[in-house]
């Protein structure tokens, strides 16, 4: 059986106790530097666009999913998803929001605008290691991915 | 209970418009009074100017025909004169003639001056020195006739009869002259003061009625005023009260942010202190000495609970609150019958019964009475006795108005229904019937029974909403009774 590649993950997320959290839940299901991190919208369309300070290739590969919080500044989530989804080479890469809202409106909107899915952060620390290693098994296992 | 607003605007001005309309009703009643009465005096006078025209006219009459007499009588003098002294019987004729005329005038005179007593004296005197004057011509036609003339008729005793007699005629006519112009003056005197008393009296009435219609529009003018001003006030009122009702809303609208805010808010930091409690405990609880383990599990309890705090609040926040849901004849049977299947298991674990007896249709919406069925029920279940069957009656019935009318948060002029729920279970002291409706109070430690102390005020919080109240009455051990009190409304206004 051919061993597959892990998925490149970008997350995009304001909090740093949170970043820290998503983190080590996803180092239990993937290497380390295949989780990378980004603190805002603004940030996260500059290292898809490899613009400075993310403008070495090598460094930074463009991301198999990406996590997407709702309300960060700067850029905030619903508008970097508009971005990402109007883009032709962007649009692709599928897109995970990531956030405590649960609220009807955010949901139904999100959907509406070309999210691939829509997670309500858990509460517990074992709760995000459950909803990591779903993410993880689904989007490498289950689904195939655009190369 | 809502307090009740004042009515609109302060009611001196309708007091102050109210005055000035009565004020021109009575300046128009006056001017109709006035004018009904200047019609009448007019109408008086005109009728006195006739009638004093028609006595002018009359006494006119009564001159001419008076002169008409005197000359009737000089006629029949003349005509005796010219047949004595001629003979011929021509003179005699003219003389009956004249002797009938008199006759009719008199007659005529009399029937003019009957109102008269002077004039009728006078006429009575001078018919009898007629009578005496024609029996004198009388007897000289008949000497006439048998001697052919009058000789020795003619005396001067009769002479002189006739001549006081003609005398005694002319002074009396004379008098009744006299009477009669005194008379025509004297009419003719009031009729003139009646012709100049009328354009006086119809100015002056005239001059009333002006001035009191000038009053009246004036009073209009004024009332109109009044009404500007009073419907500037209420209009000024309303726009107050539209922008409290605006800023009602904002306040509203910032009151559930602060719900969202703050349960959202809050929730963020808690999560936090969860997964990182957890991420110690799966990464070094070998390495916890003591009773750290316990610490961190404490951490966790306390956290979930504020969490389910948190959670209620919000809940309570959104509880009654204007939501999509429209309101509806809601058939509480139905509801109770939704909320016995939520509780199925509970029912089942504690072998409770429970019985729904006939229960009303009422206004409201759907879920909010389902919670309120779902907290009263769910705990009598929870507050049952350990040694005993739970049993809770469900049941309904028209409440008395004495009632009602004890109750001074409903309204007297509804009818309300009595909805009872009624358990077995361990009760609770009657002096806290009502703080178990406030917000997160308990009556019991949360070890011994769960739970954060909001169902209840949730439940109150809807039935006030819709118009209606909640209290509970029981005694420690005794079972607890439960009492809605909801108004039979079956359509909305």
């Amino acid at each position: 059986m051919l061993v597959k590649k892990p998925i490149n993950i970008l997350i995009a997320e304001d909090d740093e106790d949170d970043k820290l959290l998503i983190i080590k839940a996803f180092q239990k299901t993937l290497p380390k530097e295949n989780v990378i991190c980004v603190a805002d919208g603004e940030a996260l369309l500059q290292y898809l666009n490899r613009t400075a300070p993310f403008d070495q290739i090598e460094a930074y590969p463009l991301p198999d999913i990406i996590l997407l919080d709702l309300n960060m500044p700067k850029k905030d989530g619903r508008t970097a998803l508009a971005e990402i989804k109007s883009h032709d080479n962007f649009k692709k890469i599928p897109v995970i929001i990531f956030t405590t809202s649960n609220l009807k409106d955010d949901i139904e909107i999100t959907y509406k605008m070309g999210t691939n899915s829509y997670i309500t952060k858990p509460g517990s620390f074992e709760g995000l290691v459950k909803v990591a290693k779903e993410i993880e098994n689904y989007w490498s296992k289950t689904v195939m991915l655009p190369v | 209970m809502r307090n009740k607003f004042p009515k609109s605007g302060n009611s001196q001005l309708f007091e102050n418009s109210n005055s000035s309309m009565n004020r021109i009703k009575l300046y128009s009643i006056i001017s109709l009074f006035l004018i009904i009465v200047g019609s009448g005096i007019s109408y008086w006078t005109s009728e006195r100017i006739g009638f004093y025209t028609t006595a002018l006219m009359e006494t006119q009459d009564i001159l001419q025909r008076t002169s008409e007499l005197y000359s009737s009588i000089l006629e029949r003098e003349t005509n005796i004169r010219g047949y004595v002294l001629t003979g011929d019987s021509k003179f005699l004729t003219n003389y009956q003639q004249s002797l009938l005329d008199a006759e009719s005038l008199l007659k005529k005179l009399k029937d003019l001056t009957k109102n008269n007593p002077d004039q009728q004296n006078y006429l009575n005197e001078l018919e009898e020195l007629i009578n005496i004057r024609v029996e004198t011509f009388k007897l000289t036609i008949v000497y006439y006739e048998q001697h052919g003339n009058l000789d020795g008729f003619i005396s001067p005793a009769r002479v002189n009869s006739a001549l006081n007699g003609y005398r005694t005629i002319k002074d009396v006519v004379k008098n009744i002259e006299s009477e009669e112009n005194r008379l025509f003056v004297e009419k003719n005197r009031s009729l003139l003061n009646n012709i100049n008393a009328l354009p006086f009296i119809v100015g002056l009435i005239s001059l009333f009625s002006i001035s009191v219609g000038f009053v009246t529009l004036l009073s209009i003018f004024h009332y109109n005023k009044v009404q500007k001003i009073a419907s500037n006030r209420i209009k000024n009122y309303q726009d107050q009260l539209q922008e409290h009702l605006y800023q009602l809303d904002d306040s509203n609208k910032e009151l559930e942010q602060f719900a969202y805010v703050a349960s959202h808010d809050l929730q963020e930091p808690l999560r936090k202190i969860t997964a990182f409690s957890d991420l110690l405990k799966e990464q070094y609880s070998e390495t916890l000495e003591g009773e750290g383990a316990l610490y961190l599990d404490r951490i966790t309890v306390a956290s979930n609970r504020m969490r389910r705090l948190i959670t209620d609040l919000l809940e309570y926040s959104r509880a009654g609150r204007i939501t999509s849901e429209e309101e509806k004849e809601v058939d509480l049977n139905q509801i109770a019958e939704y909320v016995l299947d939520d509780l199925e298991i509970a029912i089942h674990e504690k072998k409770a019964i429970i019985e729904i007896k006939d229960l009303p249709t009422v206004l409201g919406k759907q879920t909010e009475y389902r919670q309120v069925f779902q907290n009263l029920i769910s705990n009598a279940l929870k507050f049952s006795k350990p040694d005993e069957k739970p049993h809770v009656i469900v049941s309904c019935e028209n409440a008395s108005s004495e009632e009602v009318n004890k109750l001074k948060q409903l309204d007297s002029s509804f009818d309300y229904f009595k909805i009872t729920v009624v358990d077995n279970g361990i009760g609770f002291d009657s002096n806290y019937a009502d703080k178990i409706f406030a917000i997160f109070q308990r009556l019991h430690g949360k070890e011994a029974f769960e739970g954060t102390g909001i169902g209840l005020s949730i439940t109150k919080k809807i039935i006030e909403k819709n118009n209606g109240t909640i209290y509970a009455t029981s005694e420690p051990g005794q079972g607890s009774k439960f009492i809605i009190l909801l108004p039979d409304i079956k359509t909305i206004e």
